[in-house]
Order: C-alpha cells, then sequence, then structure tokens
C-alpha cells in the first residue's frame, strides 16, 4: 500500500516536472501583457506607438509607461507589424542623438541596427518574408542600388523597437520627439510597383 | 522505509493492508500526508490514487513555473565583479525562462547589436545594496558609443521623495582628467556625481546600459576592471 503511494508520488513528481516545461513554454505564447501583444495596438499607426517617455522638466513620464524598470533617458516607441499585409518599412532620419531600431519576433529580437549604419542621414529598415524578399530582389534596379537593409522575419508579426538616447536632461524632450518623428509604414504590394515606375 | 520502521511495515505488508490498525499507525507515523495516503489505500482506489498524482503534479509544477518567471531572469548572467552581464536576454537563442520572465514583466530587452544590460544588487564584497548606506561606485566601463547608470528600488516609488535624478547619462557625468569617473549613491546630498538613493531603507538595485557596445559579443573577455567597483564608504545608523 505504502508502495503504492510513493509510486503515485513518483509519476506525480514527474508530472509536475512535465507541467512545470509545459507551463514555461506556454507563457510567452499565452501571455497577454508580453511586449508583442501590447504592441499589437500600434499596428494601424504610422509612427511608433510610445511605450516610455522620458521625464522633461517637471513633467514625470506618463503612467501609459509599461516597460518594468525603464532607462529614464532613453525614449522607446514600438510599432507592431503584419507581413501579411506586406513588408514593413521603418524610415528614421538621424539627428544628434543616438537612435537605434531592433527587430523582435515572438521568440525574441532578431536583428538591431543603430542609426550608425544610415546612409546620407537616413536609415530604412524593410522587414519582409522570404517571398517578399525574392520578390524586391527581383524588382531591384541594377543601376540604382536600393539603400534599405532588408531583414527577413523568422514569423509574420512583430514589433521594431525604437530607441532614442538623451544623453542630457536638455535634450529629453528632443529625444520624444525623435521617436515620433520615425515613420513606420506597410509597403503594400498593390500601390508600389506603380510608385517606382512614377519615379524613375 | 520499511527497514526504520519495521512494525506496522511488516504488519501492513503481512496481512490486513487496508485495516483500521494500519491507517493508525500511519497517522502516527507520517502525520496529515501519510494518512491521506493511507485512506487512499485502505480504499484501494486506483483513481484516488491517479488523482493524487495529477494533483501534485499541476500543484508543483505549476507552482515551480510560477517561481522561477517570476522576478529577475532565473540564468543566462555572466557574472563580472559585483556585475553581472545579460547579453542574451534579448536574442532570438535565448532560453526558454528568459523568454517568459520577459514575456510576463512586458519587458522589450536590449538586443545583441542594441546595446548590453549589467545589474547589480550587492557591492563588490557580496553584502546586499542597502539604501540607507553610502557607495562609491567608480572605475572604467566597457568601451561603449554611450551608457547610462540608474538605480532601482524595488516596487513602487515613494511618492513622498522628490525625484531629483535616476541615474547618469555617459555625457552628463563629470570625469577625471584620466577619464575614469566616481558616482556616489547616497541618501544624503555628496559633491562631485551624486546618485540620490530613491528610497530610505531596502533593497537596492544598480542597472548600467551600454549602447551600441562591442561587449555585447563578447562579455566574457570583459574582467573585474572593465566594470564599475562599489565600494560601501559608510552607513546611516
Amino acid at each position: 500500500m505504502r508502495l503504492r503511494f510513493a509510486y503515485a508520488t513518483l509519476v506525480g513528481l514527474v508530472v509536475a516536472g512535465i507541467v512545470h516545461i509545459a507551463a514555461v513554454l506556454a507563457i510567452p505564447v499565452l501571455s497577454d501583457a508580453d511586449a508583442a501583444s501590447r504592441a499589437r495596438a500600434s499596428e494601424s499607426l504610422e509612427h511608433p506607438q510610445t511605450v516610455y517617455t522620458v521625464a522633461t522638466g517637471d513633467d514625470p513620464s506618463p503612467p501609459e509607461a509599461w516597460l518594468p524598470i525603464p532607462d529614464p533617458a532613453v525614449a522607446v516607441g514600438v510599432c507592431a507589424y503584419d507581413l501579411a499585409d506586406g513588408p514593413m518599412r521603418v524610415s528614421a532620419r538621424t539627428g544628434p542623438l543616438a537612435l537605434s531600431l531592433a527587430a523582435h519576433g515572438r521568440r525574441g529580437a532578431f536583428y538591431a541596427v543603430t542609426d550608425q549604419a544610415a546612409v546620407r542621414g537616413a536609415l530604412d529598415l524593410v522587414i519582409l518574408t522570404r517571398a517578399q524578399y525574392d520578390e524586391a530582389l527581383a524588382e531591384d534596379d541594377e543601376n540604382e542600388p536600393s539603400r534599405d537593409v532588408r531583414i527577413v522575419a523568422p514569423e509574420g508579426r512583430g514589433f521594431v523597437v525604437v530607441r532614442v538616447l538623451a544623453g542630457l536632461p536638455s535634450q529629453r524632450p528632443a529625444a520624444n520627439a525623435a521617436v515620433q518623428a520615425v515613420s513606420c509604414t506597410t509597403d503594400s504590394p498593390a500601390d508600389e510597383p506603380p510608385a517606382k515606375g512614377a519615379k524613375r | 522505509m520499511r527497514l526504520a520502521i519495521p512494525g506496522p511495515a511488516a504488519r501492513g505488508a503481512g496481512g490486513d493492508e487496508t485495516g483500521p490498525s494500519a491507517a493508525a499507525r500511519a497517522a502516527h507515523l507520517g502525520g496529515r500526508t501519510a494518512r491521506f495516503a493511507a485512506r487512499l489505500g485502505r480504499k484501494s482506489s486506483v483513481a484516488g490514487l491517479a488523482l493524487y498524482a495529477l494533483g501534485l503534479g499541476a500543484v508543483l509544477g505549476l507552482a515551480s513555473a510560477d517561481w522561477a518567471t517570476s522576478g529577475g531572469y532565473p540564468f543566462g548572467g555572466v557574472q563580472i565583479g559585483a556585475w553581472t552581464a545579460w547579453p542574451r536576454a534579448g536574442a532570438a537563442n535565448a532560453d526558454p525562462y528568459t523568454r517568459a520572465v520577459n514575456a510576463r514583466r512586458g519587458e522589450v530587452p536590449l538586443a545583441v547589436g542594441e546595446g548590453l544590460l549589467l545589474t547589480a544588487a550587492a557591492d563588490d564584497a557580496g553584502r546586499t545594496l542597502d539604501a540607507a548606506c553610502t557607495y562609491r561606485i567608480g572605475g572604467a566601463m566597457p568601451s561603449a558609443r554611450a551608457w547610462t547608470l540608474t538605480v532601482a528600488g524595488r516596487g513602487a516609488r515613494d511618492p513622498d521623495r522628490p525625484i531629483v535624478r535616476e541615474g547618469f547619462t555617459s555625457t552628463e557625468i563629470l570625469r577625471e582628467p584620466d577619464g575614469r569617473f566616481a558616482v556616489l549613491l547616497s541618501p544624503e546630498v555628496q559633491t562631485g556625481n551624486w546618485l540620490p538613493s530613491p528610497r530610505a531603507s531596502g533593497p537596492l538595485r544598480l542597472a548600467i546600459r551600454l549602447y551600441d557596445t562591442p561587449a555585447a559579443a563578447s562579455v566574457g573577455a570583459l574582467d573585474r576592471a572593465a566594470v564599475p567597483s562599489i565600494t560601501p564608504i559608510g552607513c546611516a545608523s
């Protein structure tokens, strides 16, 4: 009898191990408080959704901030994307402040680039699927190579994080503005080729 | 188990295994769990035992998963002096625990090409950072385009304390002629780079964020001399 109980306990411990592993693996998928789910609201916006606004003067950071321990000198914004609607284009103009873009999928960040990679003051990050990437390559004009930084995303949905660092308190309003100045647009496949034709 | 307690075990195994005396002995020996087990055993219900095993598995599994993913990252840190670097916190190949912690906290970790996070909850001697004490944080920083050094307490901020400063950036810090620096983390006003304690008492956490740093790709190459030291100076009584 006691043997059977010990056996049941042993089985219980094995089940506990399986439940533990399953729960840890399921948390990122099921969570509705993670960054990917919270960023979903920004999918329809043309500019980043503010995640963290640095405090300026007497204004403290607004309570919409959901980063648990944010860097008080870094303004953060996110742009969610869904590649089913077309490739995502994130365009940033470099300014005096350090700016970085990081592309995150469900599993974590798969690409990051800072404004030091900018060509003539502009940083264009295009996130696409493998099929959209091949299409973009095929459409490339040999005489006028694209200046876009093209990244193939591992999955269809994700978000791009924009961070701007304000080195001095006086640069904080500029950092908040620089996050908002980044544009996140969907290159819709329908109207892209005519636009290109008109330009060239 | 049988060798250690020969009496009841022998009787239980010998004959009347579902008898009330066995249940009483079990209660005497093992407390509530054993009594529960004996009751299950007396009824000799396989379903009961299966239910017990599943219940135990569910409770232990969920509780341990919750414990491992609440709070900080359970592993993946690289210890450098008093600091712990988290190079893989935002990487696509981060371990499942790190990803679960990020998901639960809504954290957007720094990507490898973006920067590196270092945290410290104890001084160089290994004592927990206390808000009532004064610390000197000084020395060198790993090479980076910019960095910030910030302090945070546990839980919500004290609403009565004015926010003077939560951290320093590499641009605004006052340096020695040789480029080194010293930050004084103290509840009292200090000369030089004063970082006020965010609360009157309790544990503190320091964080260094290195932006655009080559160190993120080679954390193992950093040694104690490359990161600031945290030296206690004194504590207010």
